[in-house]
Protein backbone atom coordinates (compact mmCIF):
# COMPACT_ATOMS: atom_id res chain seq x y z
CA UNK A 1 0.00 0.00 0.00
CA UNK A 2 1.30 3.43 -1.08
CA UNK A 3 1.75 6.11 1.93
CA UNK A 4 1.36 9.45 1.94
CA UNK A 5 2.43 12.43 3.53
CA UNK A 6 0.41 14.65 5.86
CA UNK A 7 1.59 18.01 6.66
CA UNK A 8 0.72 19.24 10.24
CA UNK A 9 1.54 23.24 11.44
CA UNK A 10 3.38 22.73 14.48
CA UNK A 11 5.50 25.05 16.98
CA UNK A 12 9.19 22.99 17.44
CA UNK A 13 7.81 20.20 15.44
CA UNK A 14 7.13 16.41 16.34
CA UNK A 15 4.28 14.40 17.05
CA UNK A 16 3.92 15.50 20.56
CA UNK A 17 3.44 18.64 19.72
CA UNK A 18 0.61 20.91 19.69
CA UNK A 19 -0.20 22.74 16.40
CA UNK A 20 0.42 25.87 15.82
CA UNK A 21 -2.81 28.51 15.55
CA UNK A 22 -1.91 29.83 12.01
CA UNK A 23 -0.99 28.31 9.13
CA UNK A 24 1.51 30.81 6.59
CA UNK A 25 3.59 31.96 9.99
CA UNK A 26 3.17 28.92 11.86
CA UNK A 27 7.01 28.53 12.79
CA UNK A 28 7.54 24.53 11.86
CA UNK A 29 5.72 22.06 10.08
CA UNK A 30 5.93 18.22 11.04
CA UNK A 31 5.81 16.09 7.59
CA UNK A 32 4.31 12.65 8.68
CA UNK A 33 4.59 10.00 6.47
CA UNK A 34 1.92 7.04 7.11
CA UNK A 35 0.41 4.33 5.69
CA UNK A 36 -3.78 5.45 5.32
CA UNK A 37 -4.71 1.55 5.48
CA UNK A 38 -2.82 0.60 8.69
CA UNK A 39 -2.07 4.09 10.47
CA UNK A 40 1.64 3.70 10.80
CA UNK A 41 4.07 5.41 10.37
CA UNK A 42 6.64 5.63 8.35
CA UNK A 43 8.83 8.55 8.60
CA UNK A 44 8.15 11.88 10.18
CA UNK A 45 10.51 15.06 9.14
CA UNK A 46 10.42 18.49 11.00
CA UNK A 47 11.08 21.42 8.56
CA UNK A 48 11.15 25.47 9.01
CA UNK A 49 8.92 27.16 7.50
CA UNK A 50 10.60 29.97 5.15
CA UNK A 51 6.81 31.88 5.88
CA UNK A 52 7.81 32.87 9.32
CA UNK A 53 10.11 35.24 8.92
CA UNK A 54 8.72 36.24 5.47
CA UNK A 55 7.50 39.78 5.21
CA UNK A 56 4.89 39.34 2.54
CA UNK A 57 3.48 35.99 1.09
CA UNK A 58 4.05 34.16 4.03
CA UNK A 59 0.71 31.54 3.02
CA UNK A 60 2.12 30.97 0.07
CA UNK A 61 5.75 30.01 0.74
CA UNK A 62 4.11 27.70 3.47
CA UNK A 63 2.02 25.90 0.61
CA UNK A 64 5.47 25.79 -1.46
CA UNK A 65 7.39 24.29 0.83
CA UNK A 66 4.94 21.73 1.77
CA UNK A 67 4.08 21.06 -1.37
CA UNK A 68 7.59 20.44 -2.54
CA UNK A 69 8.21 17.70 0.54
CA UNK A 70 5.27 16.07 -0.84
CA UNK A 71 2.75 16.51 1.46
CA UNK A 72 -1.11 15.59 -0.48
CA UNK A 73 -2.52 16.76 2.96
CA UNK A 74 -2.42 19.73 5.51
CA UNK A 75 -3.59 19.89 8.82
CA UNK A 76 -3.93 22.81 10.81
CA UNK A 77 -5.86 26.00 11.23
CA UNK A 78 -7.79 27.65 8.63
CA UNK A 79 -5.05 29.02 5.74
CA UNK A 80 -6.46 32.41 4.63
CA UNK A 81 -7.76 33.25 1.33
CA UNK A 82 -4.45 33.32 -1.02
CA UNK A 83 -2.64 30.36 1.11
CA UNK A 84 -5.54 28.43 0.43
CA UNK A 85 -5.83 29.18 -3.04
CA UNK A 86 -2.09 28.37 -3.29
CA UNK A 87 -3.16 24.73 -1.36
CA UNK A 88 -5.61 24.13 -3.91
CA UNK A 89 -3.63 25.12 -6.94
CA UNK A 90 -0.91 22.33 -5.63
CA UNK A 91 -3.45 19.96 -5.05
CA UNK A 92 -3.24 19.73 -1.39
CA UNK A 93 -6.43 18.77 0.79
CA UNK A 94 -7.05 20.88 3.29
CA UNK A 95 -8.17 19.64 6.63
CA UNK A 96 -9.03 22.31 8.90
CA UNK A 97 -8.24 21.59 12.95
CA UNK A 98 -6.48 23.69 15.84
CA UNK A 99 -5.94 23.08 19.57
CA UNK A 100 -5.02 19.61 19.83
CA UNK A 101 -1.51 17.77 19.54
CA UNK A 102 -0.13 15.97 16.36
CA UNK A 103 -0.81 12.78 17.32
CA UNK A 104 -4.43 13.36 17.67
CA UNK A 105 -5.09 15.25 14.76
CA UNK A 106 -3.30 12.27 12.80
CA UNK A 107 -5.54 9.74 14.10
CA UNK A 108 -8.20 12.35 12.93
CA UNK A 109 -6.93 12.83 9.48
CA UNK A 110 -7.24 9.08 9.17
CA UNK A 111 -9.96 9.29 10.13
CA UNK A 112 -11.58 11.22 7.67
CA UNK A 113 -9.62 9.74 4.97
CA UNK A 114 -11.16 6.08 5.82
CA UNK A 115 -14.68 7.49 5.22
CA UNK A 116 -13.78 8.42 2.08
CA UNK B 1 -21.08 38.82 38.90
CA UNK B 2 -18.05 35.96 39.38
CA UNK B 3 -15.48 36.94 36.20
CA UNK B 4 -14.73 33.06 35.12
CA UNK B 5 -11.38 32.16 34.10
CA UNK B 6 -11.19 31.78 30.52
CA UNK B 7 -8.51 29.09 29.39
CA UNK B 8 -6.90 28.73 26.91
CA UNK B 9 -7.57 32.21 26.45
CA UNK B 10 -9.96 33.52 23.72
CA UNK B 11 -9.21 35.95 21.20
CA UNK B 12 -11.92 38.60 20.16
CA UNK B 13 -11.33 41.16 17.42
CA UNK B 14 -13.19 44.07 16.52
CA UNK B 15 -12.93 44.65 12.71
CA UNK B 16 -15.37 46.80 10.21
CA UNK B 17 -13.57 47.05 6.69
CA UNK B 18 -14.62 50.27 6.55
CA UNK B 19 -12.53 52.90 8.20
CA UNK B 20 -13.89 55.62 10.54
CA UNK B 21 -16.77 53.59 11.84
CA UNK B 22 -15.59 53.75 15.65
CA UNK B 23 -13.40 50.01 16.39
CA UNK B 24 -11.07 51.89 18.43
CA UNK B 25 -13.67 53.84 20.26
CA UNK B 26 -15.99 50.55 20.93
CA UNK B 27 -12.14 48.67 21.32
CA UNK B 28 -11.65 51.11 24.02
CA UNK B 29 -14.91 50.91 25.92
CA UNK B 30 -14.67 46.87 25.89
CA UNK B 31 -11.18 46.64 27.67
CA UNK B 32 -12.19 49.02 29.87
CA UNK B 33 -15.55 47.33 30.70
CA UNK B 34 -13.28 43.77 30.93
CA UNK B 35 -10.63 44.96 33.07
CA UNK B 36 -12.97 46.85 34.94
CA UNK B 37 -14.80 43.41 35.90
CA UNK B 38 -11.93 41.48 36.92
CA UNK B 39 -11.16 39.68 32.98
CA UNK B 40 -7.35 39.05 32.49
CA UNK B 41 -6.89 41.11 29.61
CA UNK B 42 -4.08 42.54 26.96
CA UNK B 43 -5.45 44.26 23.99
CA UNK B 44 -3.45 44.82 20.87
CA UNK B 45 -3.75 47.19 18.56
CA UNK B 46 -3.72 45.43 15.12
CA UNK B 47 -4.30 48.54 12.78
CA UNK B 48 -0.15 48.83 11.66
CA UNK B 49 -0.25 51.26 9.37
CA UNK B 50 -2.05 53.58 11.29
CA UNK B 51 -2.13 53.08 15.31
CA UNK B 52 -3.87 55.39 17.19
CA UNK B 53 -5.37 52.83 19.97
CA UNK B 54 -2.61 54.10 22.31
CA UNK B 55 -4.23 57.96 21.54
CA UNK B 56 -7.51 56.78 23.10
CA UNK B 57 -6.37 54.97 26.03
CA UNK B 58 -4.17 58.79 26.74
CA UNK B 59 -0.79 55.99 27.06
CA UNK B 60 2.06 58.53 27.22
CA UNK B 61 4.54 56.55 27.76
CA UNK B 62 5.93 53.15 26.25
CA UNK B 63 7.28 50.53 28.94
CA UNK B 64 9.49 48.56 25.87
CA UNK B 65 9.72 49.23 22.15
CA UNK B 66 11.30 46.45 20.31
CA UNK B 67 12.08 47.02 16.86
CA UNK B 68 11.52 44.19 14.14
CA UNK B 69 13.99 44.34 11.34
CA UNK B 70 13.35 42.38 8.25
CA UNK B 71 13.70 42.92 4.66
CA UNK B 72 16.58 44.59 2.42
CA UNK B 73 17.20 47.74 0.37
CA UNK B 74 19.46 48.30 -2.86
CA UNK B 75 21.91 51.32 -2.77
CA UNK B 76 24.53 52.39 -5.52
CA UNK B 77 28.03 52.87 -4.74
CA UNK B 78 28.67 55.84 -6.81
CA UNK B 79 32.10 55.21 -7.52
CA UNK B 80 31.48 52.23 -8.91
CA UNK B 81 28.65 53.24 -10.86
CA UNK B 82 29.85 53.61 -14.70
CA UNK B 83 26.25 55.31 -15.13
CA UNK B 84 25.34 52.58 -17.83
CA UNK B 85 21.49 52.95 -16.66
CA UNK B 86 21.21 48.91 -16.87
CA UNK B 87 19.98 48.93 -13.52
CA UNK B 88 17.19 51.28 -14.32
CA UNK B 89 15.71 48.91 -17.36
CA UNK B 90 15.94 46.37 -15.57
CA UNK B 91 14.28 47.24 -12.58
CA UNK B 92 10.35 46.45 -12.44
CA UNK B 93 9.32 48.84 -10.06
CA UNK B 94 11.14 52.00 -11.40
CA UNK B 95 13.11 52.50 -8.23
CA UNK B 96 16.28 54.15 -9.66
CA UNK B 97 16.46 57.17 -10.11
CA UNK B 98 18.73 59.76 -12.07
CA UNK B 99 19.74 63.27 -10.55
CA UNK B 100 22.73 65.62 -12.31
CA UNK B 101 24.24 62.32 -13.92
CA UNK B 102 24.09 59.85 -10.29
CA UNK B 103 22.05 57.08 -9.72
CA UNK B 104 20.47 56.16 -6.81
CA UNK B 105 17.70 54.25 -5.93
CA UNK B 106 14.62 55.27 -3.87
CA UNK B 107 14.10 53.24 -0.98
CA UNK B 108 10.80 53.43 -0.34
CA UNK B 109 10.02 52.15 -3.71
CA UNK B 110 12.67 49.36 -3.95
CA UNK B 111 12.09 45.78 -3.02
CA UNK B 112 15.11 44.43 -2.23
CA UNK B 113 14.38 41.44 -5.18
CA UNK B 114 18.17 41.82 -5.98
CA UNK B 115 17.69 41.97 -10.02
CA UNK B 116 19.75 45.38 -10.52
CA UNK B 117 22.72 43.93 -8.80
CA UNK B 118 22.68 40.51 -10.74
CA UNK B 119 22.42 42.95 -13.99
CA UNK B 120 25.50 45.64 -12.63
CA UNK B 121 28.14 45.03 -14.92
CA UNK B 122 30.41 47.01 -12.52
CA UNK B 123 28.53 45.02 -9.43
CA UNK B 124 28.46 48.84 -7.74
CA UNK B 125 25.22 47.51 -6.08
CA UNK B 126 25.27 46.72 -2.40
CA UNK B 127 22.34 45.64 -0.05
CA UNK B 128 21.60 47.02 3.61
CA UNK B 129 20.20 44.02 5.10
CA UNK B 130 17.78 43.80 8.15
CA UNK B 131 16.12 47.16 7.48
CA UNK B 132 14.23 48.40 10.23
CA UNK B 133 10.47 48.02 9.39
CA UNK B 134 8.23 48.31 12.02
CA UNK B 135 8.27 48.77 16.18
CA UNK B 136 6.24 46.26 18.77
CA UNK B 137 5.76 48.80 21.63
CA UNK B 138 3.77 47.74 24.88
CA UNK B 139 2.66 49.94 27.59
CA UNK B 140 0.64 49.60 30.83
CA UNK B 141 -2.51 51.82 30.26
CA UNK B 142 -3.65 53.72 33.47
CA UNK B 143 -6.92 51.08 33.02
CA UNK B 144 -5.40 48.33 34.40
CA UNK B 145 -4.75 46.56 31.47
CA UNK B 146 -1.41 46.13 29.09
CA UNK B 147 -1.58 47.55 25.53
CA UNK B 148 0.03 46.33 22.69
CA UNK B 149 0.83 48.00 19.49
CA UNK B 150 2.30 47.46 16.33
CA UNK B 151 3.57 50.32 14.17
CA UNK B 152 5.44 50.21 10.26
CA UNK B 153 7.51 52.31 9.36
CA UNK B 154 6.56 53.93 6.33
CA UNK B 155 7.31 52.33 2.76
CA UNK B 156 8.02 49.22 4.67
CA UNK B 157 5.80 46.05 3.70
CA UNK B 158 5.39 43.71 6.71
CA UNK B 159 2.19 44.55 8.20
CA UNK B 160 0.64 41.10 8.39
CA UNK B 161 4.14 40.06 9.99
CA UNK B 162 4.21 42.60 12.54
CA UNK B 163 0.86 42.10 13.55
CA UNK B 164 1.31 38.87 13.96
CA UNK B 165 3.92 39.21 15.89
CA UNK B 166 2.12 42.09 18.25
CA UNK B 167 -0.43 39.14 18.93
CA UNK B 168 2.19 36.96 19.77
CA UNK B 169 3.46 38.69 22.58
CA UNK B 170 -0.05 39.70 24.03
CA UNK B 171 -0.10 36.33 24.17
CA UNK B 172 2.61 35.78 26.10
CA UNK B 173 2.16 38.46 27.90
CA UNK B 174 -1.54 36.89 28.84
CA UNK B 175 -0.45 34.03 29.89
CA UNK B 176 -2.24 31.00 30.12
CA UNK B 177 -6.17 32.84 30.37
CA UNK B 178 -7.87 35.50 29.64
CA UNK B 179 -8.89 37.47 26.78
CA UNK B 180 -6.76 38.90 23.66
CA UNK B 181 -9.00 41.87 22.50
CA UNK B 182 -7.74 43.02 19.19
CA UNK B 183 -8.55 46.21 17.16
CA UNK B 184 -7.99 45.32 13.76
CA UNK B 185 -7.06 47.79 10.63
CA UNK B 186 -10.05 48.83 8.64
CA UNK B 187 -9.96 46.54 5.07
CA UNK B 188 -9.15 43.24 4.31
CA UNK B 189 -5.98 43.06 3.09
CA UNK B 190 -2.87 41.25 4.90
CA UNK B 191 -2.93 43.00 7.70
CA UNK B 192 -6.58 42.43 8.78
CA UNK B 193 -5.96 38.76 7.39
CA UNK B 194 -2.76 38.49 10.64
CA UNK B 195 -5.82 39.87 13.13
CA UNK B 196 -8.21 37.99 12.23
CA UNK B 197 -5.81 34.35 11.96
CA UNK B 198 -6.76 32.39 14.97
CA UNK B 199 -9.33 34.24 16.49
CA UNK B 200 -12.70 32.63 17.55
CA UNK B 201 -14.75 35.69 17.67
CA UNK B 202 -15.05 39.14 15.84
CA UNK B 203 -17.03 42.48 16.53
CA UNK B 204 -18.00 43.55 13.66
CA UNK B 205 -18.64 47.63 13.20
CA UNK B 206 -21.02 49.18 10.85
CA UNK B 207 -22.58 52.76 10.40
CA UNK B 208 -25.66 53.08 8.19
CA UNK B 209 -24.16 53.68 4.70
CA UNK B 210 -23.87 51.86 1.66
CA UNK B 211 -20.39 52.27 1.83
CA UNK B 212 -20.04 50.43 4.82
CA UNK B 213 -22.76 47.94 4.18
CA UNK B 214 -20.36 47.04 0.85
CA UNK B 215 -17.15 47.04 3.33
CA UNK B 216 -19.41 44.66 5.99
CA UNK B 217 -19.97 42.48 3.29
CA UNK B 218 -16.39 41.61 2.32
CA UNK B 219 -14.70 41.79 6.20
CA UNK B 220 -17.81 39.51 7.17
CA UNK B 221 -16.62 37.21 3.77
CA UNK B 222 -12.99 37.07 5.09
CA UNK B 223 -14.52 36.31 8.88
CA UNK B 224 -16.17 33.54 7.52
CA UNK B 225 -13.58 31.66 5.93
CA UNK B 226 -11.36 31.81 8.74
CA UNK B 227 -14.65 29.94 11.07
CA UNK B 228 -14.90 32.50 13.74
CA UNK B 229 -18.45 33.48 14.76
CA UNK B 230 -19.78 37.10 14.43
CA UNK B 231 -21.52 40.13 16.31
CA UNK B 232 -22.85 43.24 15.13
CA UNK B 233 -22.78 46.34 16.12
CA UNK B 234 -24.42 49.54 14.47
CA UNK B 235 -23.06 53.00 14.88
CA UNK B 236 -23.95 55.90 14.59
CA UNK B 237 -27.45 54.66 13.77
CA UNK B 238 -29.61 57.36 13.82
CA UNK B 239 -27.61 58.87 10.88
CA UNK B 240 -29.32 57.55 7.85
CA UNK B 241 -32.26 55.80 8.95
CA UNK B 242 -33.07 54.78 5.14
CA UNK B 243 -29.59 52.79 5.46
CA UNK B 244 -30.20 51.36 8.39
CA UNK B 245 -33.00 48.61 7.42
CA UNK B 246 -30.20 47.62 4.91
CA UNK B 247 -27.61 46.40 7.19
CA UNK B 248 -30.31 44.44 9.84
CA UNK B 249 -31.57 42.72 6.56
CA UNK B 250 -27.89 41.42 6.06
CA UNK B 251 -27.30 40.44 9.46
CA UNK B 252 -30.53 39.09 9.71
CA UNK B 253 -29.73 36.85 6.54
CA UNK B 254 -26.19 36.30 7.11
CA UNK B 255 -27.00 34.77 11.13
CA UNK B 256 -24.88 37.57 12.01
CA UNK B 257 -26.41 38.79 16.15
CA UNK B 258 -27.34 42.37 16.47
CA UNK B 259 -25.65 43.22 19.63
CA UNK B 260 -26.09 46.88 19.71
CA UNK B 261 -26.81 50.49 18.13
CA UNK B 262 -24.86 53.39 18.92
CA UNK B 263 -26.46 57.04 18.59
CA UNK B 264 -24.60 59.85 16.83
CA UNK B 265 -23.31 61.57 19.37
CA UNK B 266 -20.78 65.24 19.14
CA UNK B 267 -19.35 64.27 22.99
CA UNK B 268 -18.04 61.14 20.75
CA UNK B 269 -15.21 63.67 18.89
CA UNK B 270 -14.81 65.51 21.70
CA UNK B 271 -13.42 62.49 23.84
CA UNK B 272 -11.06 62.03 21.31
CA UNK B 273 -9.81 65.79 21.32
CA UNK B 274 -9.34 64.81 25.29
CA UNK B 275 -7.89 61.53 24.50
CA UNK B 276 -9.97 59.84 26.51
CA UNK B 277 -12.57 57.04 25.87
CA UNK B 278 -16.13 58.27 25.52
CA UNK B 279 -17.40 56.29 29.17
CA UNK B 280 -14.29 58.43 30.91
CA UNK B 281 -14.96 61.75 29.14
CA UNK B 282 -18.64 61.77 29.61
CA UNK B 283 -20.12 58.75 30.81
CA UNK B 284 -23.99 59.70 30.63
CA UNK B 285 -23.55 60.58 26.99
CA UNK B 286 -26.03 58.32 24.86
CA UNK B 287 -23.19 56.99 22.68
CA UNK B 288 -20.77 56.19 26.21
CA UNK B 289 -23.87 54.61 27.82
CA UNK B 290 -24.87 52.91 24.21
CA UNK B 291 -21.58 51.38 24.46
CA UNK B 292 -21.07 50.30 27.75
CA UNK B 293 -24.13 48.41 27.37
CA UNK B 294 -22.37 46.54 24.33
CA UNK B 295 -19.48 46.25 26.29
CA UNK B 296 -21.62 45.10 29.48
CA UNK B 297 -23.27 42.33 27.19
CA UNK B 298 -19.82 41.08 25.54
CA UNK B 299 -18.60 40.85 29.60
CA UNK B 300 -21.82 38.90 30.80
CA UNK B 301 -23.33 37.09 28.14
CA UNK B 302 -20.80 36.37 25.58
CA UNK B 303 -17.70 35.93 26.68
CA UNK B 304 -18.37 33.62 29.75
CA UNK B 305 -19.94 30.93 27.46
CA UNK B 306 -18.09 31.68 24.51
CA UNK B 307 -17.77 28.03 22.80
CA UNK B 308 -21.95 28.07 22.93
CA UNK B 309 -21.79 31.45 20.79
CA UNK B 310 -18.80 30.40 18.80
CA UNK B 311 -21.48 26.63 18.25
CA UNK B 312 -24.73 29.11 17.54
CA UNK B 313 -23.25 31.69 15.64
CA UNK B 314 -20.24 30.40 13.95
CA UNK B 315 -20.54 30.53 9.93
CA UNK B 316 -21.50 26.94 8.89
CA UNK B 317 -19.56 26.18 6.44
CA UNK B 318 -16.35 27.61 5.18
CA UNK B 319 -16.43 30.49 2.77
CA UNK B 320 -15.23 28.62 -0.69
CA UNK B 321 -12.04 29.91 -2.31
CA UNK B 322 -11.98 29.09 -5.92
CA UNK B 323 -8.05 29.76 -7.08
CA UNK B 324 -7.24 32.04 -10.03
CA UNK B 325 -4.85 30.40 -12.02
CA UNK B 326 -3.28 32.25 -15.01
CA UNK B 327 -1.34 30.79 -17.40
CA UNK B 328 0.71 31.58 -19.88
CA UNK B 329 -0.60 32.37 -23.17
CA UNK B 330 -3.63 32.09 -21.62
CA UNK B 331 -6.22 35.69 -21.81
CA UNK B 332 -5.17 36.97 -18.46
CA UNK B 333 -8.37 38.90 -18.19
CA UNK B 334 -10.10 38.35 -15.11
CA UNK B 335 -13.84 36.77 -15.81
CA UNK B 336 -16.29 37.66 -12.84
CA UNK B 337 -18.57 34.81 -12.31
Amino acid sequence: MATIKIAFATVRGGLDDVLADRFGRAPTFTIVEVDPATGEIKNIEVIQNPGYTAGGGAGVRAAQTIAEKGAKIYVGPQPGPNAYAALQYLGIKVIPLTGTTVRQALQAALQQLQQQ
Amino acid sequence: MKVPEIRPPVELVVASGKGGVGKSTLTAVLALTLAEKGYRLVAVDADAEAPNLHLVLGVEEWSRVDEVREGRLAYILDDRCTRCNICAEVCTYGAVEVKDGRYTINPYICEGCLTCSLACPPKAIRYRFRVKSGEIRVAETHYGFTLVSAETMPGRPNSGKLVTEAKNLGKKLLGPSGVLLVDAAAGIGCQVVSSLTGAQLVVLVAEPTLASLSDLKRIHKLTKHFGIAPMLVINKYDLNIDTLPLIEEYAEKENIPVIGRIPYDPSVPKAMAEAKPITVYDPDSPAAKAAKSIANHIAENVLPHWRAWWAKYRPRKPEPYVPIILRPGQDNSRKHA
